[in-house]
């Protein structure tokens, strides 16, 4: 009976899971930094953790809360860990690229070479305008190389 | 409500969302100079992809739940959708913390209070200040080429729409009853069982039987059956910390070494 009344709530968080579980997929296949993939695999174990507190809550029972958080605490350990490698490789390399290490790739598989792209500059960043208000503060010579590395 | 009697036009939109997002996916991922017509088609197509998914999901009971759960999932797939898109990783990062508060909505929707917050503190609290720590000690000054540009983006979303069409697909045929080779030996469902003599349970009771007193008994489970797991987590943790520490001081000895030898190669 409760198996029969939750089970709309179970496939529609089940598809929250699989939607999270899928873009964290693409973004590490896909993304070179080594950042943006770590965050990729995070948003993996957040569709899993979806999915097992939603089995969790269909079948009443309580394994799927606490295996959610040793997800938590490994995730934890996994993120110190591997922050302390990518630190490491971009020390060596002064670039947080993934094909920075392709040196280490099989002897079959071709080397990675990247097209030509147009300068840095030509892409600005955009930033949010805001209105002004208050008394205009004294300039920060600071600023433009703090928003470099926006 | 019953899956057997639906239509199978559900599937057929479902299908076009699927196709629609990894098509999405394949035009907003960085891929070189930044093009306004197919960002903004991209935009499009995962609109379209999110409606499909949003009209083909089953309805909830009540209209104030069905609408919070939409909006909270809504925030946390388009918020995960934008920080795989977004080129720059510190934007990466603050969308990566939105859609964790989305999943933290999700987690409250189903009922699971104590991660949900929990989830909030450890994740957006914990692990993405130090994500930032290290974009700020590791990011280069402006956007970096390898940010602009993907790896197989168009192979990479086809794989990740063959991933979610099969697990839509599967999730779309999940039934109520138990499959037939095990019953699961759930506690819930077995204390039903031996209490209800033809007494129907109550109400809140069926709705979610974990609701009553809910950290408490979280806690005595994990503290009562799962000790030794937590112990062995605890381990893990601490083991966590020394390596990172011991890792840190060797890089930077062998950083020193290479800098006094500059004719060792370094890898």
């Amino acid at each position: 009976m409760n198996a029969m009344q939750s089970l709309p709530m179970l496939q529609n968080a089940l598809t929250v899971g699989a939607l999270l579980f899928s873009l964290g997929l693409v973004g590490i296949l896909t993304r070179r930094n080594l950042i943006v993939m770590f965050l990729a695999a995070e948003m993996m174990l957040q569709g899993i953790s979806v999915s097992l507190v939603a089995w969790s809550r269909h079948h009443g029972d309580w394994g799927g809360h606490v295996l959610v958080i040793f997800v938590l605490t490994v995730a934890a350990c996994e993120a110190a860990v591997a922050l302390v490698f990518v630190l490491q490789a971009f020390s060596r390399t002064g670039r947080l690229d993934a094909a920075a290490w392709q040196s280490l790739r099989e002897a079959t598989v071709g080397r990675t070479v990247d097209r030509e792209l147009p300068a840095i500059d030509a892409v600005p960043p955009r930033f949010p305008t805001l209105t002004r208000a208050g008394v205009l503060p004294p300039p920060d010579e600071n600023e433009p190389l703090q928003r470099e590395h926006v | 409500m019953t899956p057997a009697f639906d239509p199978p036009l559900p599937g057929t939109i479902l299908a076009g969302g699927v196709l629609a997002a990894a098509a999405s996916l394949w035009l907003l991922l960085p891929n070189g100079p930044d093009r306004a017509g197919s960002r903004r088609l991209g935009t499009l197509l995962g609109l379209l992809a999110l409606g499909a998914f949003v009209v083909t999901g089953r309805r909830l009971g009540g209209l104030g739940e069905e609408a919070v759960f939409l909006i909270v999932s809504l925030v946390a797939v388009v918020a995960a959708a934008a920080t795989i898109v977004s080129r720059s990783p510190v934007y990466a990062a603050i969308w990566f913390a939105l859609s964790l508060v989305g999943v933290a909505g999700v987690l409250l929707v189903l009922g699971a209070q104590f991660l949900g917050v929990a989830t909030i503190v450890v994740y957006a609290g914990a692990i993405l200040v130090m994500f930032l720590f290290v974009l700020m000690l590791a990011q280069p000054a402006g956007l970096a080429p390898y940010d602009r540009v993907s790896n197989e983006p168009f192979l990479s979303a086809l794989a990740g729409a063959v991933l979610l069409g099969v697990l839509s697909l599967s999730i779309g045929r999940l039934s109520a009853s138990p499959p037939a080779c095990c019953g699961l030996p759930s506690r819930a469902r077995a204390g039903a069982d031996a209490a209800g003599t033809g007494q129907p349970p109550p109400a809140a009771a069926v709705a979610d039987p974990l609701a009553e007193n809910h950290v408490a008994r979280l806690g005595g489970e994990l503290f009562g059956r799962h000790l030794i797991a937590v112990e062995a987590a605890g381990v893990l943790l601490l083991v966590a910390l020394i390596g990172a520490i011991a890792v840190v001081g060797r890089g930077e000895a062998a950083q020193a070494s290479a800098d006094a030898d500059p004719g060792r190669p370094l890898r």
